[in-house]
């Protein structure tokens, strides 16, 4: 019981920072009020740099140090998803108040906006320590539930409101999915525990080969309910009309906190079952693996050529973390191969690295959306969200403009940039595996990417200004921190990729798959063939140390 | 630098007795397989040097320098690259036996893919590593000597250029020999081919280097699109290597091909198998498109277009005999080959007689030399393919000294009569003041080239092939057309000299003659005090009206190299006579190295007591006429010559008065069509026009058009899909909350329905 509340330091660091900003957030001084982002800031900081020394679950036996590493990224993109964010709440209230208006701590967003932010942020943190199906459900809500009233109240528009209400109900069917196939996890093994729940399905596979159909299918909901997550198809459909409801500093949020609690979730769930089956005996097991494999070809590609059509600069990056979740999945389909694999076969350590370059790519997009505002004809101001917005940004501003070409050009993959480098593991992982139609799709949903992606790169930098706007044209309205924010993401595309090779030691280490059986079950892990026999492919795989 | 040169020959001859090589061709072969000992780190100064000046001739041109700084940065680098060159060569034949070694620059390519059968694993090994065996010190000597000293002489012959285009000009120069050395020392395939392709890059600038003269883009486009053909063949044999000996390094290739020249030495050519047979054949494509064989020759010609400096170095001495360095190098897999070597043989051959009677017909005097190197290149290979590889190499190394002798003669001449290369407006040339170190240099060059007896280099090693080629069985046909082809050489070089050097002086300046007798023009005025303004005593003949035209008789940086090199080309003979016992000097660095395949009876005196090795037809040697070819052919081929050049007297010096006119005519007239023909070179490039270029030219229009509306149009079309489909999608994404509900859960169901199928199943 101490081991795991010493593992959870870092979420207990987020906790207090959130209540201490509830508090300070709704302050009568003004100044006060607004350390709450500086307090939420530094609270993240030293939640990260806590996580950094902390060892994870002592009882997380199959991902020895996954949950160190997600800690630390969700903490360190969560730095720059706050700069991002910082001034948005209340801000024509505060405007207002500012005019004279009296300070009513009832109508003020502010404390509960980031008090909201650190929840979440602390949802993706105990998602990764989950030992328990209880746990990990009330982590994934936890990290969800925040979201949904930071949609509604990111803007006092309608639209937002819609899109807070859309995600939460169907962020409810969604977790209703899961939990089902949570409890029918639970009915198969009898138990809650992630690990006995391995181990009593490596266990039943002594008898027969097949996987237990009532876990099986727990599975399968469970998997795709926590699709809703990733924005995974078929639980996509949200995601377009969510991301350009709420505004952009959110969006960007929405787009890397849920998602990388999904995968998480996902990676944990599916160790359950296992990667032992198949002919190498080291994927899922035939029908998970058929329904993640359609899965993640119909998420890329539906993602890619919805993102296609779109002239809403929001949407097409909102279709594109659809099509990126696909690419991810391929890492999921891979598995992390034999124990020991490589960086280039495991398909795990590929996901946590490229989860890393998308939060910092998609962030520097979302930076230079959410720098930008339109005023319309009749003088009131909105986001810059037309594609056309960005004709010409790097004449009229090089800074913004120059920020959305490096991350335009290293969301879509481009050699050297992050990208690129994100995304060969995930191939080369998918090769390894032996999934060489994916890998297939995945290349192509890359070209079909390079059309938008170029777009966006191609406007900015090649195309003139408008020299006479339709309305009033573009301002740039916003905090200073959103474009230093975007800033440090397109020096990180550029400069992470130098440093490619040690971050991707981190994620390789992160992926440590160690599975083994606890003593006392029939075969100990020593006597299992390092390499697969030909028996051993035929066989019931009751032998092999992997479950 | 003769001084060095000659000390160094007779100090090497020293060594070489005392150092006796192994008579057996096969324990030359390196018998170490991958691990050959460690060279000198010294020989990677070799490429390093070029390399440097190469860049500080950029910065140069960066900086904005207007003086002859770059030459005198090159001649510096190149000089030292050679004295490292010199080492190499002390380092290669000083210790016992013959043995080569490798110096490692730095790992370039390792992928490994999987093991292969015997768990030895695949992989594709081409490292910055340099194969150093006395093959590669021959050739990198007279490479990085001759570059030394002709940068010298360009640095003269430059210097109207002096700013940008000086210092892109000896930026590409050492470039060159930065890739001359990479194609002669790499020790494996793909650095030959890294250099084969930078030569071939160097030589397209530098012919192009007056890139605002159409003649010189087109004739540097021809060369290069005539050498990509070539670099095709090459390519493909690079890869057919790969693929079947499973390693591109020279060390492991070689231990590799040893069972198949087993069996092709007892003639068991069956069972090599035909891949194998295939490797050479592809080769000697490349070699044919880099050293100007038929029917790739046809742009060493028009590569005149470029400064005389290239012409000496790149397309005389040096570049054109990479072809000859690669079927030297690998001649023991043309052995496996029953096909490879008389290929060679034939198209060097007919190649040498092609070019020489294309000689006798020209009347620009740097074309003739082209045409001469051409029909010199083809005895080369001619000699490798009668397996005379001693004597492929002894006429390359002779060669390269004459023809850049010749070459530079020529230039000269060009340089100082304002850009006039037609042998009809010149005459007597070396009687004019200031330009006598230029006759006799010259005089030499042609004594060489055509063979003369004794006291020319250039006739030891015709010779040696000459005889070979009757020795070796079945080539007597070859021999025959090469002693005409001879006999043609001494003719229209002597042409030359007697036309330009001897008989009346009188001259006609070329069209860069206004340029040159302007007095503030640049060129001129910052030319070498050594420039002598000759010709005013000397009647200009011709009436042509230019009265301020000043030939400018070269300076001492021109003389000295011109004088160098015909001492050197004269020495080169010691080459011949010093180690007789192993066919010379030559001899012994070819048989120490992998070229190392003599047929019997090699070497005019036939000392050696052991052959290196037997031909594999099992025949006896040929005889010329029932007499020991090696023997006689001494007296044949001297004889040969003499008339030859005797000719030449006869028609072009005797009584002639007059520069544009001599007793050749009335014959001219007599040949009729044959005259015309070789005039008109044969017609070759006409035929290539017809044949090839216009067919492609409609070819390429064709396909222009198809690419156009088919490729185009599938492109347009992969763009529409997406698009398409995602219209068809987004009309699922309506905005209406029950309808996203009802996509999920109909997506659930529709996974969970062939869930369950798959289950039962």
């Amino acid at each position: 019981m101490i081991q795991k509340i010493q593992s959870l330091w870092p979420e207990i660091v987020l906790f207090a920072t959130a209540c201490v900003v509830m508090v300070v957030g709704i302050s009568p001084s003004v100044a006060v009020r607004r350390s709450c982002g500086v307090i939420a800031g530094l609270g993240l900081a030293l939640a990260g740099l806590v996580a950094i020394d902390w060892p994870g679950p002592a009882s997380s036996v199959v991902w020895p140090a996954l949950a160190p590493y997600v800690k630390v990224l969700v903490a360190g993109v969560g730095v720059l998803l706050l700069l991002v964010l910082a001034g948005l709440p209340d801000r024509e209230y505060e405007a207002a108040v500012a005019h004279g208006q009296r300070y009513d701590p009832i109508r003020a967003n502010r404390a509960e906006f980031y008090a909201f932010f650190l929840f979440s942020i602390m949802g993706v943190m105990l998602v990764s320590g989950a030992e328990d199906l209880i746990w990990l459900f009330l982590a994934l809500e936890l990290t969800s539930l925040p979201t949904y009233i930071m949609v509604a109240i990111s803007s006092s528009r309608n639209r937002s409101l819609e899109a807070g209400v859309k995600y939460f109900f169907l962020g409810a069917l969604g977790a209703a999915l899961f939990l089902y196939g949570f409890a029918l996890l639970y009915g198969a093994t009898g138990s809650t525990n992630l690990e006995t729940i391995r181990q009593v399905i490596a266990q039943q596979r002594l008898g027969s080969e097949a996987v237990n159909g009532v876990a099986l299918a727990g599975a399968l909901l469970a998997v795709i309910g926590v699709g809703f997550k990733i924005a995974a198809v078929p639980m996509h459909f949200y995601t377009a009309d969510v991301y350009q409801g709420a505004a952009s500093p959110v969006t960007a949020f929405l787009a890397f906190v849920p998602k990388t609690a999904g995968f998480v979730a996902l990676i944990l769930l599916l160790t359950t079952i296992g990667w032992g089956y198949g002919p190498s005996g080291q994927s899922l097991p035939e029908p998970i693996r058929t329904v993640l494999w359609v899965i993640a070809a119909m998420t890329m590609t539906v993602g890619n050529v919805l993102a296609v059509v779109q002239s809403s600069v929001k949407r097409v990056l909102a279709y594109s973390s659809i099509a990126h979740s696909g690419y991810m999945l391929v890492g999921l389909v891979a598995g992390p191969g034999p124990a020991g694999a490589p960086f280039a076969r495991n398909g795990i350590a590929a996901i946590l690295f490229y989860l890393l370059c998308y939060g910092v790519m998609n962030l520097g997009a979302f930076a230079v959306m959410a720098s930008l505002e339109r005023r319309s004809r009749s003088g009131a101001t909105e986001e810059a969200d037309s594609i056309d917005d960005l004709r010409g940004l790097c004449t009229t501003r090089p800074m913004l403009g120059w920020i959305m070409v490096v991350s335009a050009v290293g969301l879509l993959g481009m050699p050297p940039l992050l990208g690129f480098f994100g995304k060969l593991p995930l191939f080369t992982s998918g090769i390894g595996a032996g999934e060489i139609p994916l890998v297939v799709v995945l290349g192509i949903n890359s070209a079909i990417a390079a059309y938008y992606y170029l777009r966006l790169a191609a406007l900015a930098l090649l195309e003139d200004p408008d020299v006479t706007p339709v309305g009033g044209g573009l301002s740039e309205n916003a905090p200073p921190g959103r474009k230093f924010a975007g800033f440090i993401c397109a020096a990180a595309v550029i400069g992470l990729s130098a440093l490619a090779w040690p971050l991707i030691n981190l994620a390789d280490g992160a992926a440590k798959y160690e599975p083994r059986l606890t003593p006392g079950s029939a075969v100990s892990a020593r006597e299992a063939p390092i390499v697969p026999s030909a028996d051993a492919l035929t066989e019931p795989r009751a032998a092999s140390g992997r479950p | 630098m003769s001084d060095v040169t000659t000390g160094i020959l007779t100090a090497l001859g020293g060594v070489g007795t005392l150092a006796a090589s192994g008579g057996d061709a096969a324990a030359h072969a390196p018998a170490s397989g991958g691990a050959l000992p460690a060279a000198s780190p010294l020989v990677l100064l070799i490429p390093l040097l070029p390399l440097l000046g190469c860049v500080l001739c950029g910065l140069c041109a960066a900086a904005g320098v207007r003086t002859k700084l770059p030459a005198w940065l090159t001649v510096a680098c190149l000089g030292a690259a050679f004295v490292a060159a010199l080492k190499m060569l002390g380092d290669a034949t000083g210790g016992p036996g013959t043995h080569a070694t490798i110096a490692h620059a730095f790992d370039w390519f390792r992928i490994e893919w999987g093991k292969g059968p015997g768990g030895v694993s695949r992989e594709l090994v081409a490292n910055f590593s340099f194969y150093v065996d006395t093959l590669t010190c021959l050739w990198m000597l007279f490479v990085t000597g001759l570059a030394t000293l002709i940068g010298l002489y360009a640095s003269e012959y430059m210097a109207g250029e002096r700013g940008p285009g000086y210092c892109r000009f000896f930026a590409a120069f050492n470039l060159f020999v930065l890739s001359m050395s990479c194609l002669v020392m790499g020790d494996n395939l793909l650095l030959l081919y890294l250099g084969w392709e930078g030569v071939g890059l160097c030589s397209y600038l530098l012919i192009g280097y007056f890139y605002q003269k159409p003649s010189a883009v087109a004739a540097a486009k021809k060369a290069f699109i005539m050498n990509r053909i070539g670099d095709l063949g090459l390519a493909l044999g690079i890869m057919l290597t790969f693929v079947k000996f499973g390693t591109v390094e020279y060390a492991e290739l070689f231990e590799r091909i040893r069972p198949f020249v087993e069996l092709a030495r007892h003639g068991r050519f069956d069972e090599i198998p035909f891949s194998v047979q295939l490797i050479p054949l592809l080769f000697t494509v490349g070699a044919f498109g880099k050293s100007a064989q038929l029917p790739l020759y046809v742009w060493l010609p028009d590569a005149m277009e470029g400064p005389t400096p290239v012409s000496a170095l790149i397309h005389a001495a040096t570049m054109v005999t990479a072809g000859v360095y690669l079927v030297a190098r690998f001649i023991p897999f043309y052995v496996c080959s029953d096909l490879a070597l008389p290929v060679v043989a034939w198209v060097g051959t007919l190649t040498a007689l092609t070019a020489a009677t294309i000689g006798m017909a020209q009347f620009d005097i740097k074309r003739i030399m082209a045409y001469s190197t051409v029909s010199q290149l083809g005895y080369m290979f001619a000699g490798l393919g009668v397996l005379t590889s001693t004597g492929a190499a002894f006429h390359v190394f002779t060669h390269a000294f004459f023809k850049a002798l010749l070459f530079l003669s020529c230039g000269a001449v060009m340089h100082g009569f304002g850009g006039q290369l037609d042998l009809r407006k010149l005459s007597g040339v070396r009687k004019m003041p200031g330009w006598g170190i230029v006759g006799v240099c010259m005089l030499v060059g042609c004594l060489n080239l055509s063979g003369f007896p004794l006291l020319t280099s250039g006739f030891f090693s015709k010779d040696m092939i000459l005889a070979q080629a009757f020795t070796t069985p079945g080539f007597a046909a070859i021999g025959w057309i090469l002693l005409l082809t001879a006999g043609l050489t001494a003719y229209y070089t002597f042409r030359v000299y007697f036309r330009v050097f001897e008989g009346p002086s009188q001259f006609e300046p070329g069209d860069e003659a206004h340029a040159h007798a302007d007095p503030g023009d640049q060129a001129h005025a910052h030319a070498p005090a050594g420039h002598a303004h000759g010709g005013h005593e000397h009647g200009h003949g011709q009436g042509h009206g230019d009265g301020h035209f000043h030939p400018h008789a070269p300076g001492w940086a021109i003389n000295t190299v011109l004088a160098v090199l015909a001492v050197c080309s004269t020495a080169a003979i010691g080459a011949y006579f010093i180690d007789r016992d192993h066919h010379g000097w030559v001899g012994r660095m070819v048989d120490s190295s992998t070229a190392a395949w003599e047929a019997p009876g090699a070497g005019h005196s036939g000392a050696h007591a052991e052959p290196p090795a037997e031909t594999g037809h099992g025949a006896a040697p040929g005889t010329f006429l029932g007499m020991d070819p090696h023997a006689v052919m001494y007296y044949v081929s001297a004889v040969v010559a003499l008339v030859g050049i005797g000719a030449a007297w006869w028609l072009h010096l005797a009584g002639r008065t007059a520069a544009a006119t001599s007793r050749a005519d009335g014959l001219l007239a007599a040949a009729g069509p044959v005259a015309r023909g070789a005039q008109g070179k044969w017609f070759v490039d006409e035929v290539y026009d017809a044949l090839v270029v216009t067919p492609l030219w409609v070819l390429a229009h064709v396909f222009h058009l198809l690419d156009k509306l088919l490729i185009d149009g599938l492109v347009n079309l992969a763009g529409w899909v997406p698009r398409g489909a995602g219209r068809t999608a987004s009309t699922g994404q309506n905005g209406l909350l029950h309808s996203y509900a009802l996509g999920m859960a109909g997506g659930l169901a529709i996974v969970l329905v062939v869930a369950l199928f798959m289950v039962k199943n």
